[in-house]
């Protein structure tokens, strides 16, 4: 009897603690989670923001997505580049498009910026066929109209911007105007939405600064020691 | 912070967004700009000349990102020494 009851007592005893601990660690785990997701979204998106495209992690995982999609790029210009011309300037902006592509699927699609560069290389192909197809009659027609639909946008970019008066300075307005129309995407937006893409993409483009200047030093192994030290100045 | 932030997201609809929260933004991009970082004078550093030198700031890096991809795309089309040394770089990094 008395050696039961001490026995039972611990059997229960670690049962009823061990339940009860479960169940504050899961009430723990479940208080934590909801906070912790907060938190870190609110910090994602803030402060750790600039962190993000500082950090050495994302500058890798930046350089070999744009090193894999460079040489993709070669072995499609391989066969052009076979011919008489030295695609110098056309394959630039190719690369150009290639390396902001990778930079705006390393955004992760959270920025407005980034999905603007995605949903630009899908738009482009469609505009290019219908370009072809207009311009065949005439090749004033196209301009005109591309005239006609620039000045539309741009009374629609005052109107937008315009209507919110928190900054009512003309000078501030027009800054951010500018600004807007810089950064991808953000022609329509809000004052706030403007700035705080501006610091994302600013960060975004430095990282890409310091990659591809990275792979251009990796890629040259004799390093000229004038080009190096010209380029690096912007970044501080 | 994050409670401005969604209180800002339900009110931008009616577009009453204060000034402190774009003060707030304006700060948080001039401490980006390599040529305001140094001298912090908030006071002096009016917002139109923040934006001013971060419209620049952001031309000056399309123009180095072009640059840079123009001296990419030069290494590309040397096809042989490139494919070696892009496997070189991939293998130190």
């Amino acid at each position: 009897m008395e050696s039961i009851s001490p026995v039972s007592n611990q059997v229960t005893q670690p049962t009823t603690t061990t339940t009860s601990t479960s169940d504050r660690s899961r009430r723990k785990r479940r208080k934590k989670s909801q906070p912790s997701t907060v938190d870190s979204s609110s910090q994602s998106s803030q402060s750790t923001s600039l962190e993000k495209w500082r950090s050495e992690k994302q500058q890798q995982i930046y350089s070999t997505k744009l090193v894999r999609a460079l040489r993709e790029l070669r072995i499609s210009q391989q066969p052009s580049s076979s011919s008489s011309n030295p695609r110098g300037g056309g394959g630039g902006r190719a690369v150009r498009e290639v390396a902001d592509r990778a930079l705006a699927v390393a955004a992760r699609g959270k920025t407005l910026w980034s999905r603007a560069i995605l949903s630009k290389a899908v738009k482009l192909k469609f505009r290019k066929q219908k370009r072809q197809r207009v311009s065949n009659p005439t090749t004033t027609n196209t301009r005109t109209t591309l005239l006609t639909t620039g000045s539309i946008r741009s009374k629609k970019q005052r109107a937008t911007v315009l209507r919110l008066k928190a900054k009512g300075l003309p000078a501030v307005q027009r800054k951010v105007k500018v600004l807007s129309r810089l950064v991808p995407g953000c022609r329509k937006q809000t004052l706030p939405v403007v700035l705080e893409e501006t610091t994302d993409y600013i960060a975004a483009m430095e990282m890409q600064i310091r990659a591809m200047t990275a792979i251009l030093s990796a890629v040259t192994s004799p390093p000229p020691p004038g080009h190096d030290g010209g380029h690096t100045h912007m970044l501080g | 912070m994050s409670g401005r932030r969604s209180r800002s997201r339900q009110s931008s609809g009616t577009s009453r967004i204060s000034e402190d929260q774009i003060n707030d933004l304006i700060l948080k991009l001039q401490q980006l700009l390599p040529e305001l970082r140094d001298s912090r004078r908030s006071d002096k550093v009016s917002a139109a000349r923040v934006l001013q030198d971060t419209c620049n700031y952001i031309r000056n890096l399309h123009r180095e990102v072009d640059d840079l991809s123009e001296r990419l795309s030069e290494l590309l089309a040397n096809t042989d020494t490139a494919q070696a040394a892009l496997i070189r770089s991939l293998l130190t990094q």
